[in-house]
């Protein structure tokens, strides 16, 4: 008995091979689309509405959008000001390294000329970074302006979340969807949409 | 030897015959059947809106979100927010936990509801089907109506304005004769005999006609249906391909098969 | 396989067996050349096993092994989660795949006499896989904890009641609690997914090695050892790859087919597969009006309500699983295969399958006195195949078996 490898024989198994593999990557898609967020965690992870009309001028809060830290900061108009006066000291002001949602809209890089609204996750490797406002010297910093610092690995950021040049981390703090609704902000979606 | 086996099966299928027990459909015999269309989207929004408005209010479909229902039947968030979301703080990813306290509904009708997300699956299509439309008029019971499928049933027909009355009556039927026609007198006339337990819509008393009500219901219980397996109509969508895929595949396995099956035959 | 040149391979082969194991264990086995589409159901049965293992792993991700939340999360697989239905599915369907692809290999042993010397050990093997699998099967058909998991596992735990002195306590021991409840439940998960898979796998490994040092057996109950090429392979075989292994592509792409008309427009199996009162959630003070397992365990489960009392219908149902084991030493026959056994083996063998499928109908509908008396034949017929089967088949004549395939 001899195995011989005809023409025909090439054809079938490449034909045979082909729709198997076609029919192997189709099954696949279940099992892997069956990591993504459920129904359940979408529906926890929806956009989360906070009244920013009690804060004083200056105060951060922090609120929970998919179980993530989200910085909203109410700023003076003197910090809003100084925004300009750093950007020596920033490795990148324009935010032209990331997608950035409201660019060139508002100094705060939020849809609201006073409120600055950033996912407080470091770029870096994920930690939440820490409110330094005050205009003092630090332990990191000694010319310290105010801003973010991470505990975690030293990153430092602007009272508006853009890096600071020679920090471990790589990118600005990330600006998360949402839109005012008069003194309602809403995290978690764009006006409009649902 | 043969004859024994076939006096034998008689036998047993005789009595097979009487031994199912219950029909399925209590007083009612058989089910009237009941046949989904998944895909007719107006179907289903139509009896998601008769859900809304005449079921919600005391069962919940507590394994369901609202906003699957949305996306599924194709309403817009707006359109649905407006007129089928119950209550002012419900999210759309929220699921319908229903609009009760139970401890509520327990005190005012002795039991709690029960959550109808899977009842189609439960009971049947068919079941749900039959039983929404035998309600009958019962002086005898609290909400002053019974119901055939599940006599004693300790619900208000909810959609009574829409039916109208419906009681049981007599009517008179053919007797039919041992060898299977109708019995019939000296003149030629069917002999008949007076039988009860016929279910009866009084004309006019509802503000639907007995199509119209059907009609309602159908849509309500295709809405149930679809609510009770939601993946269903991807399902069969979905095996068409599975199947159609493992055909060409065993067809060009066949033929490898056959091919090298020559070096050995 | 022809010696590669690549210095890493060398090095790795000669630490461990790759290529001998893979030259004898698949690419140059040597399988009779003539067989027919019953033994197609033994690789059937490996595909199941991988769709079982690889599905259930991906259930547990949704599952929830609580009493509060187990029948939830399986609403939230099948709704919430991407597909979840299409793996819960998978599951529900390959349980019983499964089961029917295991019970077509083990009637093809009894119909060719796959189990006659010197392959005893592989039936012996594979009937403690299925004993496992009813484990398996019974403690996935709990986890759900729909009415029917909760009945059917309280009427199934309550056997053990039967066992004289200790039955009682141990009742309680085997669910750690007064009533089916979230100990049970964790228990039976852990045992679900855990120590019974990783005793199959080790079992099926067993069958498959022990499978392989003897040989396939044929329909014709030739040994095909005796007439040998110069290399010592049997003349009528062929090797593994690619032969056999196209054989079972063809066998798959068919059960493919099967599975995918199951899986996808009746994965409810007309209510034998997924029972229709499990689609609500258990409660311990109501019973569903009727009790039946799920399709696989039925020609038990009739023999058990066939005994008139509770130890005694225990003891039938495990004697019926148990003597299952010893047909090897039951079958007396010079032949292995029904084709060239006697009369009598073939009438005992029609009168077993109509008894089997008959006992199997009996277990899922409620009963009747006439159903209990049809249980009873059915019971009897089942074991006079058996403890019979050393008189039918040293008395009949049988038919001389040919030398080659």
């Amino acid at each position: 008995m001899e195995e011989k490898i005809t023409t025909r024989r090439k054809v079938l198994i490449g034909m045979t091979s082909a729709v198997g593999a076609v029919g192997a990557s189709l099954a696949v898609v279940p099992f892997i689309a069956s990591w993504n967020p459920s129904a359940k965690a979408k529906a926890v992870g929806g956009p989360v509405k906070v009244d920013v009309s009690k804060m004083q001028v200056g105060q951060k809060i922090q609120v929970a959008w998919r179980k993530q830290p989200v910085f909203v900061i109410r700023h003076s108009k003197e910090a809003l000001a100084g925004l300009s006066k750093v950007e020596s000291k920033l490795d990148d002001p324009s935010s032209l390294k990331i997608d950035e949602p409201y660019r060139d809209v508002n100094p705060t890089r939020s849809t609201s000329n006073e409120y600055t609204v950033i996912a407080g996750v470091c770029t870096h490797l994920g930690c939440a970074p820490k409110y330094y406002p005050e205009m003092e010297s630090q332990p990191w910093d000694e010319s310290w302006v105010g801003g973010f610092f991470c505990p975690c690995h030293g990153s430092m950021f602007d009272i508006v979340g853009r890096v600071f040049k020679g920090v471990p981390a790589p990118t600005n703090l990330k600006v998360p969807p949402h839109y005012f609704d008069g003194s309602i902000l809403i995290i978690g979606e764009e006006r409009g949409t649902a | 030897m043969k004859k024994f086996l076939l006096v034998a099966f008689l036998l047993i299928g005789y009595q097979e015959a009487f031994a199912a027990g219950g029909a399925p459909c209590g007083d009612y015999g058989e089910c009237d059947s009941f046949k989904p269309e998944l895909n007719n989207i107006e179907s289903l929004q139509l009896g998601a809106l008769t859900f809304i408005n005449h079921c919600y209010g005391c069962h919940s479909l507590k394994y369901s979100r609202w906003g699957r229902i949305a996306k599924d039947l194709d309403i817009p968030e707006n359109i649905f927010n407006d007129n089928l979301v119950f209550g002012a703080n419900v999210k759309l990813g929220d699921r319908m936990t229903g609009s009760m306290k139970p401890a509520v509904s327990e005190t005012w009708f002795g039991i709690a509801p029960p959550d109808l997300t899977l009842v189609t699956r439960l009971h049947g299509s068919d079941w749900v089907y039959t039983y929404l439309r035998t309600f009958y008029e019962d002086s005898l019971m609290p909400y002053g109506v019974n119901n055939m499928v599940y006599p004693g049933a300790a619900m208000p027909n909810v959609l009574a304005s829409m039916q109208g009355q419906q009681i049981l009556s007599c009517k008179d039927v053919p007797i039919i004769a041992s060898n299977g026609g109708v019995r019939r007198d000296e003149m030629g006339n069917d002999i008949t005999e007076e039988k009860c337990g016929y279910l009866k819509t009084i004309q006019g008393s509802g503000t639907l006609s007995v199509q119209e009500f059907d009609k309602v219901i159908y849509n309500l219980v295709n809405f149930m249906t679809y609510v009770g397996e939601p993946s269903r109509s991807d399902r069969e969508r979905m095996g068409w391909y599975a199947i159609l895929f493992f055909v060409v595949f065993t067809a060009l396995a066949y033929l490898l098969f056959r091919e090298y099956e020559k070096d050995y035959h | 396989m022809t010696q590669k040149s690549s210095g890493f391979f060398n090095w790795i082969n000669s630490r461990l067996p790759i290529v001998n194991t893979y030259e004898r264990h698949l690419s140059k086995h040597p399988v009779p050349k003539k067989v027919n589409f019953w033994y197609m159901f033994g690789a059937l049965a490996s595909v199941v096993l991988i769709i079982q293992i690889v599905s259930g792993i991906w259930l547990m991700f949704g599952y929830e092994n609580t009493e509060e939340g187990a029948f939830a999360s399986i609403e939230y697989i099948m709704r919430d989660i991407e597909y979840g239905w299409v793996i819960r599915y998978m599951h529900t369907t390959g349980a019983s795949m499964f089961f029917a692809v295991v019970y077509l290999h083990m009637f093809r042993g009894l119909l060719y006499g796959s189990y006659h010397k010197p392959r005893e050990l592989v039936w012996v093997f594979g009937m403690t896989i299925y004993l496992v699998m009813m484990a398996e099967g019974f403690l996935g058909y709990v986890l759900p904890y729909g009415q029917m998991s909760y009945w059917g596992a309280q009427v199934i735990i309550s056997l053990f009641g039967a066992i004289p002195f200790i039955g009682e306590s141990l009742e309680i021991w085997v669910r750690g609690d007064y009533y089916i409840s979230g100990a049970t439940i964790s228990r039976f998960f852990a045992l679900h997914v855990v120590a019974l898979p990783l005793i199959l796998i080790a079992l099926v490994f067993m069958h498959l090695v022990a499978l392989h040092e003897v040989g396939a057996g044929n329909p014709e109950g030739v040994d095909i050892e005796k007439h040998l090429d110069e290399d010592g392979v049997p003349l009528d075989s062929i090797p593994f790859f690619p032969y056999k292994v196209l054989n079972a592509l063809v066998a798959i792409g068919i059960f493919g087919i099967v599975f995918s008309i199951i899986m996808f427009f009746f994965p409810e199996g007309g209510g034998y597969m997924l029972e229709l009162a499990n689609f609500e959630e258990a409660n311990p003070l109501v019973t569903p009006e009727h009790i039946a397992p799920v399709w696989y365990y039925s020609p038990y489960y009739a023999m058990l309500r066939a005994v008139p009392d509770k130890l005694g219908g225990l003891v039938v149902m495990g004697a019926a699983i148990a003597i299952l084991f010893v047909v090897p030493w039951l079958d007396r026959s010079k032949a292995a295969s029904i084709r060239y056994k006697g009369i009598l083996s073939k009438i005992a063998m029609t009168i077993f399958i109509i008894s089997w499928l008959m006992l199997a109908w009996l277990g899922t509908v409620p009963v009747t006195a006439l159903r209990t008396t049809l249980s009873i034949i059915g019971t009897i017929i089942y074991f006079a195949f058996f403890l019979l089967m050393p008189i039918y088949t040293s008395i009949e004549k049988t038919k001389p078996v040919p030398e080659r395939l």
